[in-house]
């Protein structure tokens, strides 16, 4: 058993408009383990982006404590957050979000200089990453809007993963996808996932969750029950696919 | 129209603050101008209801009586120039002081004149408090010029001391009226006395005919004066120019009008800096608005909505914070507007008829609507170019295919400042409008700081520039007294570090080029003076040999090494000009040149003048007590003598000395001495104590004649610079108001990679240093410039320049602390929110 990189103390959120209080999350006890794929499910509403966002230091709890380690980061200022953001975690979103009047490559190293020192290697790096992704070299002083939504959400990995964060989050990284750009992306958090990146990843795709090691399904704000895989790849997908469909189902997905 | 005004309405609340910041500058704007084309129009009054109600003459002459003939008069009616003319007399010193409040001698020119004598050429209007029966007890009363009430603070009632040599005459304010002559503490002011006070004085004052005459208000001018001048010569063979004080028509309008006219056009200058800076405001909020709300702009256009409609939107959007701000400044006006008369009336020393009209505010108002109107309709008209479709699609897609400007990869070491020129070359447009805007202010904070720099530092400045030697005192002796012998003699105190012997101010020359009288600067050996600098060229070292000023210089052209002539009772000499020197005194015209110069032109010259340098930490108020009482008697105080006590010897003494006085007066005795034997006592004496003719204190002099102008400067520069800070911190907010909402996306998704608001606050205030830089370094050379071009008909303004630097850093670092707060609201930004959104 791995230990674990991140964890909750009765986590609650919530959110108030116009008098109205909604409890999206309750006071949930969640572990994130090293070296996980984790995915979380459920269904919409359920609270899975909140957590996440929770849980990576991009929003603060209502209530409860987020530890990442030993370190208690629920208090931290929004600046400390974004220290602890630019040293531990990596983002991949849905909505790709990468910086529109930035060529591929600054995006990329617009994320690594936050973090570390330009140097030869780290550039060196950068290119690497990008090549392994696919994004071929001609691409690299091009803007988002001359890429493809698959290429782009590469890039997004890529920039994601320069700074080697030790926890990967990644909200709906194929919602805006074709099933094609879809796969591709996925191989990446799997071949990720399989030289040790921890990863986070919210989806309500099946497909997406069968890359994962382990899946977490909210349910109301809660956790309602929780299922391990070995890792992808190392079991026959058929069998895998059951296992996991098996699960929803109980959970009333 | 209802359906455009809403959306308008809607944009207006959409960008609050904006809004109020573009409202706050219209109001400003609307503010100065309005107001100063009031208080313009006010200082019109001053001029025609001054001269109105007073029914003065046009222009005046004061001869002094040595100089003076009967035929003058007949010589003046009978040139065809002259309408009409009157003559009178007056009592005129330089060297006449006043005691404050504090008790304390100040310098102050003085004119001494009856009321049957004022009233030969003026009509006296007299205001007072006081009743005749009351005005019929005061033993010594005197009637004050408007002035004497706003700048030196009389009240009726007070007691007012003038102070000459060692000698005190008290009176008691009875009154203050309107005037034309000697009407500022500036230039001097006219004390109306009772007969009796008028003869005391007459002792001791010099006394000077008034010739006073029309001339079709200014027609004749200057020319008719010098000519009138030439032709009192040419009949009386007597120096007339020599100690002439003359002003024509046009001096009187400019010297009431000109200090405050300086204040209004400084004061529309600002506005228009100000709404320039609207303009580009406005023109580049409407290009940014138009391309962030492209899409509802397509929503519109599909609902039915022309881009007519849009446009006018726009303009009725811009137009309304224009209406708001007018109203906000017009309602400052109001208030404002009387303060300034009242600036008016204590600058030009008289009263203003003047009162708020609609003219000045509607001229203003209207350029305002006007300007707005133009601009906002020129750029929202760029909306055509957009039809629902296109722009439903965000407009044109945008493409670049440009070269990539400050790629990360070449990141040396701060990732922050690298993004931040990112973000300059990205938003170079609209860097431009903002370097526009910081230029002006720059140039205006610039000039503004030279001038401060300059008139705060002091007299020790201006004392650079004065062109004039800044000695301690300035003793003018009796025609007699050898300035030689004097000033070695007081160079023996022990108070005393140089004494220099000099031309005073007694003679004029007439520069021939200039068809200007000026007051020649005369020293043996230039080496000895301590504040007659030549900004080109060197000191006359030959009798041929001249300096100019700068002013004279630049007026007619002359320049080192050319050829002047001086004329003095029709007798011309050449010399070469050798020097230009800086000087901000004497209204310009002084010329400086050797002993030996000046005995060319008149042969019979000897100095008559001594500055005195007095070491440091000698009090110059109580030398110069010392020194009259020493050196300064004169008949007067020999008449006034009380001798009938005291000893037999001191009787003897005293009358002695009666002799003395007497002798030296009407028979021009330079030295005289006695020895009365008395039994076995020798009685002895000499002229010694009868030398001194006045003695100036200087600083006392330049504090009187400039301080009030130093600190008018001062504090209009530093209004100036506040109000320039002001709009450039307005315009800063605004740019990074829009910045911020434009790229709220964008610094969201920076956030979530980690990057601090801190950082990014720091990024969006490094974007706007390039254009800063640029425009400090611009508005530097422009300032410096204009204050060269500006000033140097006059002289040249030192300039400090490690100051100005130093000021150019402050305004830097001003500019990147607005742009620093302004971009505050970074920290709004909720990545969260905008991750969900």
């Amino acid at each position: 058993m791995s230990t674990a990189v991140l964890h909750t103390e009765k986590l609650c959120k919530t959110f108030s408009s116009g008098g109205f209080q909604q409890h999206v999350i309750k006071n949930l006890d969640i572990e994130i383990r090293e070296k996980d794929f984790t995915v979380i499910m459920g269904s919409s509403g359920s609270g899975k982006s909140t957590l996440l966002y929770a849980l990576s230091g991009m929003d603060k709890p209502s209530l409860g404590k987020v530890f990442f380690g030993s370190e208690d980061i629920s208090g931290l200022s929004n600046d400390a957050l974004a220290v602890f953001r630019r040293k531990n975690c990596g983002f991949v979103f849905q909505s790709i979000y990468l910086l529109e009047n930035m060529t591929v490559f600054d995006n990329v190293m617009t994320g690594a200089l936050v973090a570390q020192k330009n140097s030869a290697e780290l550039v060196k790096k950068a290119e690497q990453l990008l090549e392994k992704v696919g994004i071929k070299k001609e691409c690299w002083n091009k803007y988002p809007n001359q890429l493809s939504g698959g290429e782009c959400q590469r890039v997004g990995i890529v920039r994601a993963v320069i700074n080697d964060p030790k926890i990967l989050f990644a909200d709906e990284p194929t919602g805006s996808l074709n099933s094609a750009s879809s796969r591709d992306v996925l191989d990446i958090f799997t071949e990720l996932h399989n030289k040790g990146q921890s990863i986070v990843m919210v989806t309500h795709d099946v497909k997406t969750a069968l890359r994962g090691n382990r899946v977490i399904f909210l349910s109301d704000g809660t956790i309602s029950g929780e299922y391990e895989m070995p890792k992808y790849g190392t079991d026959d997908i058929k069998k895998r696919r059951d296992g996991l469909q098996d699960f929803l189902d109980r959970m009333g997905w | 129209m209802g359906k455009i005004v809403r959306l308008s309405w809607a944009n207006i609340k959409k960008h609050k603050l904006e809004t109020i910041a573009l409202v706050i500058l219209i109001s400003l704007c609307m503010l100065l101008m309005s107001s100063s084309l009031e208080g313009i129009n006010g200082l019109k009054t001053i001029f025609p209801n001054m001269m109105k109600n007073t029914e003065s003459y046009e222009n005046y002459m004061l001869i002094t009586e040595s100089s003076y003939d009967k035929e003058y008069e007949n010589i003046l009616s009978s040139d065809e120039r002259v309408e009409k003319c009157a003559v009178s007399e007056l009592l005129y010193s330089m060297s006449t002081n006043y005691l404050d409040a504090n008790d304390k001698e100040q310098a102050l020119y003085m004119a001494f004149i009856t009321e049957d004598n004022d009233e030969k050429f003026e009509k006296l209007k007299i205001e007072t408090t006081l009743s005749d029966a009351e005005i019929a007890d005061i033993a010594h009363p005197i009637y004050m010029p408007y002035d004497a009430e706003a700048s030196l603070n009389c009240k009726v009632g007070d007691k007012f001391d003038m102070v000459y040599g060692t000698r005190r005459f008290s009176f008691t304010v009875a009154g203050f009226y309107d005037t034309v002559l000697f009407d500022s503490t500036g230039g001097g002011l006219k004390m109306i006395v009772s007969d009796e006070d008028y003869h005391v004085l007459e002792s001791v004052l010099t006394k000077y005919a008034l010739f006073a005459y029309n001339d079709g208000q200014g027609k004749g001018g200057i020319k008719l004066f010098n000519e009138m001048l030439d032709a009192f010569e040419d009949y009386s063979n007597l120096d007339v120019q020599s100690g002439c004080i003359g002003i024509v028509y046009d001096g009187i309008k400019s010297g009431v009008e000109a200090t405050v006219d300086i204040l209004m056009k400084i004061m529309i200058a600002m506005a228009v800096i100000i709404i320039i800076s609207v303009v580009i405001m406005i023109r580049f909020r409407i290009a940014g608005d138009i391309k962030d709300q492209i899409v509802s702009i397509g929503v519109l256009e599909a609902l039915g909505y022309t881009s007519r409609n849009i446009t006018f939107s726009y303009v009725i959007e811009y137009l309304i914070i224009s209406v708001v701000g007018i109203l906000i400044g017009t309602g400052g006006c109001f208030v404002i507007s009387p303060v300034l008369f009242r600036v008016g009336e204590i600058m030009s020393g008289h009263h203003m008829y003047g009162s708020v009209k609609a003219l000045p505010i509607l001229i203003p108002a209207a350029g305002i609507l006007l300007f707005v109107f133009l601009i906002a309709y020129v750029r929202a008209n760029m909306v055509k170019k957009y039809p629902p479709v296109r722009a439903l699609r965000k407009g044109l897609k945008d493409h670049r295919f440009g070269k990539e400007r400050f790629p990360l990869r070449d990141t040396k070491n701060n990732v922050h400042l690298r993004l931040a020129m990112k973000g300059f070359v990205k938003n170079f447009k609209q860097n431009i409008g903002l370097t526009v805007c910081i230029t002006i202010s720059s140039i205006a904070i610039v000039f503004s700081f030279i001038m401060f720099n300059f008139f705060s530092g002091g007299m020790n400045a201006i004392a650079m520039s004065a062109g004039m030697e800044m000695s301690n005192l300035r003793v003018e002796l009796m025609n007699s007294a050898d300035a030689y012998e004097f000033a070695a003699e007081i160079e023996q105190m022990p108070e005393v570090r140089k004494a220099t012997p000099t031309s005073g101010i007694s003679k004029m020359l007439k520069l021939v080029e200039c068809n200007e009288f000026m007051f020649p600067m005369a020293f043996r050996d230039f080496k000895d003076t301590e504040n007659i600098f030549p900004v080109q060229g060197r000191f006359p070292e030959h009798d041929n040999e001249l300096m100019i000023t700068n002013l004279c210089a630049r007026i007619e052209n002359i320049n080192v090494g050319d050829s002047v002539t001086l004329d003095y009772l029709n007798v011309k000499r050449k010399y070469i000009v050798t020097g230009i020197v800086t000087c901000l005194t004497n209204g310009g015209i002084n010329i400086y040149l050797t002993e030996d110069g000046m005995k060319r032109i008149i042969p019979t010259y000897s100095p008559d003048t001594v500055e005195v340098y007095l070491k440091d930490g000698v009090n110059a108020e109580e030398f110069r007590y010392m020194l009259t009482k020493e050196y300064g008697r004169s008949i007067s105080d020999i008449s006034d003598d009380d001798n009938s006590s005291g000893s037999y010897e001191e009787r003897i003494k005293a009358e002695a000395e009666r002799q003395i006085a007497d002798i030296m007066a009407s028979c021009g005795a330079t030295h005289i001495e006695y020895a009365i034997q008395s039994g076995d006592t020798v009685i002895k004496g000499n002229s010694s104590g009868f030398v001194i003719n006045s003695i100036m204190n200087i600083g006392d002099i330049m504090d009187t004649q400039l301080s009030a102008l130093a600190k008018a400067i001062s504090i209009v520069t530093t209004l100036f610079m506040i109000l320039s800070a002001v709009v450039v911190m307005i315009i800063i907010f605004i740019l990074m108001e829009s910045s911020i909402r434009r790229q709220r996306k964008e610094f969201g998704i920076m956030k979530g990679m980690g990057y601090t608001s801190k950082e990014l606050m720091l990024q969006l205030a490094f974007r706007i240093m390039p254009a800063a830089l640029f425009s400090v370094v611009i508005g530097t050379f422009v300032g410096v410039a204009a204050v060269s071009i500006i000033t140097g008909f006059v002289g040249k303004i030192s300039i400090n320049m490690p100051a100005v630097i130093a000021m150019d850093i402050v305004f830097l670092l001003f500019c990147f602390g607005c742009a620093y707060i302004g971009a505050r609201k970074i920290k709004k930004i909720s990545v969260y929110e905008l991750m969900t959104e």
